[in-house]
């Protein structure tokens, strides 16, 4: 039996990484992190050591 | 018929301080602090059985029975009933929120349409959120809710889809045609994880597309908790089980990028309502060993994802995905504008995946955690062995707002949403008006204070001596749905209800 899986053409990159035809938000290529880099730095790095779950589905 | 879908979310819970915490009566503490217009305590777990099993029997016990019982007997000694404990809420909306043992869960309400699902899901979130504050607020230390998959120690816990199909689809070409597309999907809908585990244990440090992918070492069984399965057998259809069935996936990964949701389910339902209309047995792609596939994804860092066909061809996850994706535009073309967008959303990120993987962290977690932690990582220096790596991987999934990292990147602007964002956003918990949901949302708004019990099929009414039921089982056509919800927006007490084709008294 053939391999139902071929191998795809070959197709031009999508504009800047994105389209489609629907409502989206302004497109921002690289974000603002410098808040963010002030966020994670907050973040405590001991923080997963101390997070423990009870397993669950 | 349409494929209808839903969501049921666990959640990770602990506080900022402090050392070990009761995550049991953490999550009992979290629920019941819901102050959200619903019904609490009435859903009826009658009408619950696990462990009837698609392939045509029925199991004598799960894997995880032994430990539920456990649980149950240290729950004994709580002060609570069986039903204070799982403190079941169902919500204006139609959904369910609840304690699943340890782990707050936020089920949706069923959906027909992708806007329904992403808003009920961002609704989910926002109450979470709110009871998270309100509990923090009041005792000076902050609740910590994770949407994510896992502690970092080899305890996973769920994000679980639903889809609702009909019986005569076999079970063997269903779970048969799924499996590879279930392997593969992680490409677009992988949280992202820094490290790897098994079952009980962490392993070592590491980028990997998908939380969940270490977990899985049985291609189908009606286990959920335990030797987890690739194609879950659990059949409990919550619907007449002579014409439906629900194929319940528990392979994925919580996703907080709203666009993720929307690709995760639109293209799972899509695939499933393939099969459904016939796509031919030999034109689905298979894999050589579908359990090893499912880590070796995950963890491949060339993010190139080679797998191995039954065949014994070696292509890639994305031309998998990409021959699934033929057969949906072949076996089950758009209804509308709104389905033909996912299918053009689903292709492209297809392709920008095979040209540029990252190029899709406007729209993918995994990619947007990488992108944001290792761009961190490389300016402050840290070793890519870092525990803090962790810490920062968990903070992505953190449902708050104003310190969770992916709030920080989705108000950056950083990431494209697949509807308007005060569609999404919207919270005001409303049902979904297309679906059975808008019913059992609709009584409880109404009759609230007359719900004697409900659950996803049915809801159970009094008025006065009156026992009314509103058998849901079979109420899935755009049709009916608009009829009840018109008989019951016209009702001045319950037993108006009774004028539908599917109530009836007890």
């Amino acid at each position: 039996m053939p391999d139902p899986i071929q191998k795809p053409r070959v197709v031009p990159p999508s504009p800047g990484g994105g389209g489609g035809d629907g409502p989206k938000e302004p497109k921002v290529e690289r974000p603002n992190t410098d808040e963010l880099m002030k966020r994670m730095r907050k973040v405590d790095p001991e923080q997963a050591k101390r997070y423990r779950q009870r397993t669950g589905q | 018929m349409q494929v209808q879908f839903g969501l049921e979310t666990e959640i990770g819970i602990t506080r900022e301080q402090g050392g070990e915490i009761d995550v049991v009566a953490e999550s009992i503490a979290l629920v019941r602090s819901a102050t959200a217009p619903g019904v609490r305590q009435r859903w009826d777990y009658r009408r619950e059985d696990p462990h009837q099993d698609a392939r045509g029997f029925r199991v004598a016990e799960l894997r995880q029975d032994t430990d539920e019982a456990n649980y149950f007997a240290q729950d004994a000694s709580r002060p609570l009933s069986f039903s204070e404990i799982k403190s079941d809420l169902v919500l204006r909306n139609g959904a369910r929120f609840y304690n699943d043992h340890a782990h707050p869960e936020y089920c949706t309400p069923e959906c027909s349409t992708l806007e329904e699902l992403v808003e009920q899901d961002a609704s989910g979130d926002a109450l979470l959120t709110g009871c998270a504050q309100a509990i923090g607020a009041q005792s000076g230390n902050a609740v910590l809710l994770y949407k994510n998959n896992t502690d970092f120690r080899g305890h996973s816990y769920g994000c679980h889809e639903n889809y609702l199909l009909p019986r005569a689809l076999p079970w063997a070409d269903l779970a048969d045609g799924m499996q590879a597309f279930l392997v593969t999907r992680q490409v677009f809908c992988g949280a992202g994880k820094y490290g790897r585990e098994e079952e009980d244990r962490f392993v070592g440090a590491g980028f990997q597309l998908a939380q969940r992918s270490d977990f899985f070492t049985e291609l189908q069984s009606v286990d959920t908790m335990q030797r987890r399965p690739l194609v879950n057998t659990r059949d409990e259809p919550h619907a007449d089980p002579r014409k439906y069935r629900r194929f319940h996936v528990i392979i994925g990964d919580a996703n907080l990028s709203p666009f993720a949701t929307y690709l995760k389910v639109g293209s799972t339902a899509l695939v499933l309502q393939a099969l459904a209309n016939g796509a031919p047995r030999e034109r689905i792609p298979r894999l050589a060993d579908p359990l090893a596939a499912l880590p070796a994804i995950s963890r491949d860092l060339s993010w190139k994802w080679p797998v191995r066909t039954a065949g014994g061809r070696t292509l890639g996850a994305v031309d998998v995905q990409r021959a699934y994706l033929e057969l949906v535009r072949e076996f089950a073309p758009p209804a509308d504008a709104a389905w033909a967008r996912l299918v053009t959303d689903w292709d492209e990120v297809l392709r920008d995946l095979e040209r540029d993987p990252l190029s899709t962290a406007d729209r993918l977690d995994w990619a947007a955690k990488y992108r944001l932690i290792e761009q961190f990582r490389e300016g402050e220096g840290i070793a890519a062995d870092d525990p803090w790596l962790r810490s920062l991987d968990l903070s992505y999934h953190l449902l708050d707002p104003a310190a969770g990292l992916f709030y920080g990147l989705r108000d950056s602007g950083a990431f494209r949403l697949p509807f308007p964002a005060a569609s999404i956003y919207g919270l005001a918990l409303r049902p979904p008006l297309t679906t059975r949901a808008a019913l059992r949302g609709g009584c409880i708004e109404k009759f609230g204070g007359d719900v004697e019990s409900a659950q996803w099929d049915g809801v159970v009414l009094r008025d006065g001596r009156l026992r009314i039921e509103l058998d849901l089982g079979d109420v899935f056509t755009p049709d009916l749905v608009a009829a009840g919800r018109a008989v019951l927006a016209a009702a001045r007490r319950p037993g108006e209800l009774l004028s539908l084709p599917f109530a009836k008294t007890l």
